[in-house]
């Protein structure tokens, strides 16, 4: 009997690290677009300081292409818009996974509670 | 005590590791200050590099080749500027747009810089906190925890309710709605001789509410100008004045001024009609009779409210007629036989301080305010007796009942209190003292040319809620005025 509960709280305990180490990729997926974030918006106001006469330059690989300061700025803003969204979608899924986790935790502790039980039980048996 | 001392050897350890936990965020905070503390040099260096680079169209320099080797070379094209934006984004630019470039980038560092500045502060704050709080639990012998059993809001939550002072738009139209009609209520139920009186009243209380409805002018302007300071004590004096001049011209509710102002429009709508005399003593039951006036901070309200043939308010009336007796003698000789009725009735500003009366061995003192909520034990207008909070409510249930019953009642207003009902503003709730000291000191109202203007609403100017709802009101009563006096004749009919 102890057993058996000790394997379910192993099976258990796996599960929730596993939660645990999606629930920190998020966050730290999370983190990086706000990095992100916060560039793109230093990239746009500088932008905006600068008038056409200015070249701008978009890196790519090697290269330094050259881009129309219009174009630049639209795709700087498309790229905040995206970079909002991602943001919002890692928010709702770290949100969940939160409750999981929880959910595991909860489980996990239950589990170990009877496997106390049973073991004292077996002690006092024993 | 053992177990004392384990708890505090637990608190001791959670202690220590919260102030270590602090420790950390500060040492943090302080990592990344220095960090920006490095960039924000280095744009400095680099303004200053971009000022004097166009001062030369080459410079001759050491071109590193490589990690290692370093080569003669120039420098050409001084004021071109590739910018690195952020995010791959390069710039062409001048030198000058360069340093604009760069002052922005100044300005996120340095709003950054604060940032974590402030939050350094705060948390080293909070770990000189936990440190006291370490030794604290440590050395209990040197700290004592100081613990108050907080059982005793009660009286001072109802003390404080009990003083709540009264502010326009606020309890008082609902009780002056349940006063008006139990003001009618009693005046139309109340003794034979009310009944009586309650008929005149009735007709009288019409006339009466324009008169009011001038006074209000006078009051507002009253109020204004003894505002605060001298609102009890001139009020009750103003208002006495008034009164005695409005039991002529019904006008003067001036003489209400201040609190009763609000009140007493009601009032002077209510009571014109009825209570000229009592004006001048009963401005209080001015509004009672027509728009109530009620001051019920307490719950004793329904009781000082004489108007609702309710147990309470006779009471009220009984002591207030007596005082507005005395008083009413003084003045007006004529209406000692009204005394009774226009105790009930509010038909001035006076009579609302009437009706507010401190009752102290048996005699009727008058409350120096009717504004505050009940601060008295004995007054007659508080409801002493009960807890001021429910009876407050109570108050205004029953006020509200009392409009709801009016159509019910065959008061002589009945009429009336369904309409002064909601313009009657209660002079504030009960809690108001009586404003009228018994020495009646008339002003010269303010001339019945007063318009109509501000009469037509019954709602005191001061009190913008009541306006709205006297407004309302207000259109209606003159039309319902002929019903009325129809209902009232029927109240009578009934009555007889």
């Amino acid at each position: 009997m102890a057993e058996a509960i000790q394997k379910k709280l192993n099976a258990e305990l796996e599960k929730y690290t596993q939660m645990q180490k999606d629930v920190r990729k998020s966050m730290s997926a999370r983190q990086k677009l706000e990095t992100q974030l916060t560039e793109n918006n230093i990239v746009k106001e500088e932008m905006d300081l600068l008038d056409s006469t200015n070249t701008v330059y978009k890196l790519i690989g090697p290269v330094l292409v050259k881009q129309d300061l219009d174009e630049a700025k639209a795709t700087v803003t498309k790229r905040l818009e995206y970079i909002n969204g991602e943001i919002q979608r890692y928010e709702t899924l770290l949100k969940d996974m939160e409750k999981k986790s929880e959910q595991h935790r909860e489980v996990l502790s239950s589990l170990q509670q009877e496997f106390q039980r049973a073991q004292g039980l077996a002690v006092g048996k024993v | 005590m053992a177990e004392k001392g384990q708890v505090n050897i637990d608190h001791l350890d959670g202690v220590v590791r919260l102030r270590e936990e602090h420790e950390k965020v500060v040492k943090d905070c302080e990592s990344r200050v220095l960090h920006w503390k490095k960039v924000s040099g280095d744009y400095e260096a680099l303004n200053e590099r971009l000022q004097t680079l166009p001062d030369q169209l080459t410079y001759d320099i050491m071109v590193p080749f490589g990690p290692l080797a370093f080569m003669p070379g120039k420098l050409v094209h001084t004021n071109e500027i590739t910018a690195l934006l952020g995010d791959n984004w390069f710039a062409k630019c001048s030198a000058k747009q360069a340093q604009k470039i760069v002052n922005h980038r100044m300005k996120y560092v340095k709003s950054k810089l604060e940032d974590l500045t402030k939050t350094m502060k705060n948390f080293e704050a909070r770990v000189g906190f936990a440190k006291n709080l370490e030794t604290m639990t440590a050395n209990k012998s040197d700290y004592v925890d100081i613990r108050e059993e907080a059982g005793n809001n009660d009286t001072a939550v109802s003390k404080g309710k009990q003083r709540i002072a009264h502010k326009p738009n606020s309890k008082p139209k609902l009780d002056a709605v349940l006063d008006l009609r139990e003001d009618e209520e009693n005046e139309g139920e109340g003794r034979d001789e009310e009944s009586r009186k309650g008929i005149l009243t009735e007709e009288e209380l019409w006339a009466r509410l324009d008169e009011l409805e001038k006074l209000e002018e006078l009051q507002d302007e009253q109020d204004r100008l003894s505002d605060n300071a001298d609102m009890n004590g001139e009020d009750t004096s103003s208002l006495s004045s008034e009164e005695e001049k409005d039991g002529d011209a019904a006008t003067p509710v001036n003489g209400l001024s201040l609190k009763p102002s609000w009140t007493s429009v009601p009032h002077s709508k209510a009571s014109t009609s009825i209570d000229r005399k009592e004006e001048e003593d009963d401005e209080e039951e001015e509004g009672s009779s027509l728009p109530t006036i009620f001051f019920s901070h307490t719950v004793e309200p329904k009781k000082v409210r004489i108007n609702t043939g309710k147990n309470t308010t006779l009471k009220f009336s009984e002591r207030k007629e007596q005082k507005e007796h005395s008083k009413r003698k003084k003045k007006n000789g004529h209406n000692n036989g009204h005394s009774h009725h226009e105790l009930h009735k509010i038909t001035t500003p006076a009579d609302i301080y009437r009706l507010f009366v401190d009752v102290k061995n048996g005699e009727l003192i008058p409350r120096k305010s009717i504004l505050k909520s009940r601060s008295r034990e004995n007054s007659v207008c508080s409801d002493t007796s009960e807890s001021s909070a429910a009876d407050f409510e109570e108050r205004r249930m029953i006020g509200r009942s009392f409009s709801h019953d009016e159509a019910t009642h065959s008061d002589t207003s009945d009429g009336i209190t369904e309409e002064d009902s909601p313009t009657a503003i209660p002079l504030h709730p009960a809690n108001r003292f009586e404003a009228f000291s018994g020495t009646v000191v008339e002003k010269d109202p303010m001339p019945s040319a007063v318009p109509h203007l501000t009469i037509v609403p019954p709602a005191l100017p001061t009190i913008l809620e009541r306006k709205q709802e006297e407004v309302a009101p207000d259109a209606p009563p003159p039309e319902q005025a002929p019903k009325r006096v129809s209902k009232f004749k029927a109240a009578r009919l009934q009555q007889k």
